[in-house]
């Protein structure tokens, strides 16, 4: 795995979360016992206040420092994981395995910018049998 | 002597072939001015090399040139020559029969006119021509067309008949001219005797290969006329020895054929000399060694697999000849090709062998560098890929890109399944932020920086993309 760059800063909180109308992803997954959770929530932002997403965007610029991957699912039934992959262009820069607990969870993942990390991104939410559950691109920006 | 050994049967093929052209080329034109032009040019080549051996530069020069002028100077002076050799004989003439004459010229018709001539002191000039044309040479007379009989000879050198001063031109066994002005030579060492006559018999004979008779008009003495000499005529036997072999009606006779016979197997042994000895003046100098670099040809590879990437794309091939050889050695003559008739999908090694490598003949392959080449092929797929705005530059401060959508979101692109399975999104060209204010729309073409892949046929190179833009709250 490729950790060079950027410098991760990676938090991991647990939340129970509603679902926010408009910003739900009605990704349906199953966690390893085969029974179905929801990707309800998933977002880029520049920070983390009170559980919730803040300035969420799709292009960040280097100066912000630092940025997050947010992500929540209802209808967790056992404690699972899911993996962010971040990549730089087609580059995967950084994995993040984060826990899911029953039966709502959120969580997120961060990354350090750097200037060296211009251009375009995406995130991807991997479930624990390794599916894609959803992709999410955006850009770093001067 | 070493390279005896490397003699391969082509090199026999070479030199035996090329003897045989230059035999057939004296066969063709012995006796003709043509052949002995050509003698000299060989030996100026001769003289030539030996110049360029002992450092003589502008001798060599000088003579290299004069050799390059030659083949042009051959063909403008003796076009008819050539022409006549050309064209009066068929194939099987020109490559294999060695031409006998068919004397139709009246030999004893001749002898006896000349003895007339001669005991009657009736002056006469009978040209008989050989192998060259002598149409250009001999000026003025009369179209004539009679056949050639002792009493015709007799009345055209009458001293009645207005054409008895000139030269009587015989082709065959017809009279063609009469009273024909012949050149007349500049030689000072013709004896007083002689008379215009004898001296305008002796300046066709210089100039060609005709024979000329003279019959001398105050002494009654006939003399012939060939190449630099007089010879004299005592008796009609000496006169009919002169034609017979002048006409080649002496190679009739056993004795005749037995002589041709052994001129032509000397000849023939000279010709194959010759070439030796060219030949061995190419090869020697096999320790002469050459590196060049050639592209290498990738060839017969399945049309649905494509080149991913090789190990090399040229290759350095150590070569050795002779130094002729090497120093006239030209690029285009030395291919290196690679088969991929039997490479399937994947990465192929290949091992090189002189089977890869053209050369021209005498050059010998040593090395080749790298020995072995890697080429990785692949099978053309299409694929589906998502489409990603490559935003630049930045946004007025206060202001967030909050969401994009992208119009088409994925789009249909073909290349090789390897380059296709590293690659998971196609990306627009840059698009600047920094005079954007506002949500909006704008369109902006796709990159593909990857070599290989295209668009599908039929699918649009642009997209349109959607944009929000907020305000940052505080």
């Amino acid at each position: 795995m490729r950790v060079h760059l950027p410098t991760i800063g990676l938090c991991l909180i647990g939340l129970l979360v509603s679902a926010i109308p408009g910003q739900a992803a009605n990704d349906v997954v199953a966690d390893p016992a085969g029974q179905v959770f929801r990707l309800v929530r998933a977002v880029m932002c520049e920070s983390i206040e009170a559980y919730e997403p803040r300035y969420i965007a799709v292009a960040f610029p280097v100066t912000a420092g630092r940025i997050s991957f947010y992500t929540s699912f209802d209808g967790v039934t056992d404690t699972t994981f899911i993996e962010h992959k971040w990549y730089r262009r087609d580059e995967l820069i950084t994995v993040k395995r984060l826990t899911l607990r029953p039966p709502n969870w959120a969580t997120f993942s961060s990354i350090q910018l750097r200037e060296a990390d211009k251009g375009p991104w995406r995130v991807e939410i991997w479930d624990a049998r390794s599916e894609l559950i959803q992709t999410l691109r955006f850009s770093v920006i001067e | 002597m070493s390279f005896l050994g490397a003699i391969r049967w082509q090199d026999l093929v070479d030199v035996l072939l090329n003897s045989y052209i230059l035999f057939r080329f004296y066969v063709l034109f012995r006796g003709t001015v043509v052949l002995r032009v050509l003698a000299g040019i060989a030996l100026l080549w001769v003289f030539q090399r030996l110049a360029v051996g002992m450092g003589l530069i502008v001798t060599s020069w000088a003579m290299q040139g004069i050799i390059a002028g030659a083949a042009l100077i051959i063909i403008i002076v003796f076009r008819n020559e050539i022409r006549n050799v050309l064209q009066a004989k068929n194939l099987r003439a020109l490559l294999w029969g060695v031409p006998q004459k068919s004397v139709s010229t009246p030999i004893d018709a001749i002898v006896e006119a000349v003895y007339d001539l001669a005991r009657k002191r009736i002056g006469a000039l009978i040209v008989v021509p050989g192998k060259e044309d002598i149409q250009e040479i001999v000026q003025g007379g009369v179209h004539w067309d009679g056949t050639v009989s002792k009493e015709m000879l007799i009345s055209i050198f009458w001293n009645g008949n207005p054409v008895h001063d000139g030269a009587a031109i015989l082709q065959g066994s017809r009279v063609t001219r009469v009273g024909g002005i012949l050149p007349l030579s500049l030689r000072d060492d013709l004896p007083q005797r002689y008379g215009t006559r004898h001296r305008a018999a002796a300046g066709l004979a210089e100039q060609t290969d005709a024979l000329v008779l003279v019959v001398s008009e105050e002494r009654g003495q006939a003399v012939a006329a060939k190449g630099n000499h007089f010879i004299p005529i005592q008796d009609n036997l000496t006169l009919k020895r002169i034609l017979a072999e002048h006409l080649g009606a002496a190679h009739a006779s056993p004795k005749g054929r037995m002589r041709e016979s052994r001129e032509l197997a000397i000849a023939a042994g000279v010709c194959l000399l010759c070439m030796a000895g060219v030949w061995f003046s190419f090869a020697k100098g096999m320790e002469t060694l050459i590196s060049v670099e050639v592209p290498l040809e990738y060839l017969n590879r399945d049309p649905r697999m494509q080149i991913m990437s090789t190990s090399v794309n040229t290759l350095r091939l150590h070569l050795s000849g002779s130094s002729v050889l090497i120093s006239s050695l030209r690029p285009y003559q030395v291919k290196a090709k690679l088969d991929l008739g039997k490479a399937s999908g994947g990465m192929n090694t290949f091992n090189l062998s002189k089977e890869n490598i053209v050369l021209p003949p005498g050059l010998w392959l040593n090395r080749i560098e790298p020995p072995e080449v890697h080429v990785a092929l692949d099978m053309p797929v299409n694929k589906e890929l998502p489409i990603q705005v490559d935003w630049v530059g930045s946004l007025p401060d206060g202001l967030l890109l909050e969401s994009v959508s992208v119009l088409p979101a994925k789009i249909m692109v073909v290349g090789a399944q390897r380059v296709l399975d590293s690659i998971s999104t196609i990306y627009t060209e840059r698009v600047r932020l920094d005079n954007l204010q506002v949500s909006g729309q704008l369109t902006t073409p796709l990159t593909l920086d990857t070599s290989g892949i295209r668009i599908l046929e039929g699918s649009k190179d642009r997209v349109e993309v959607r944009y929000t833009i907020r305000r940052r709250s505080p």
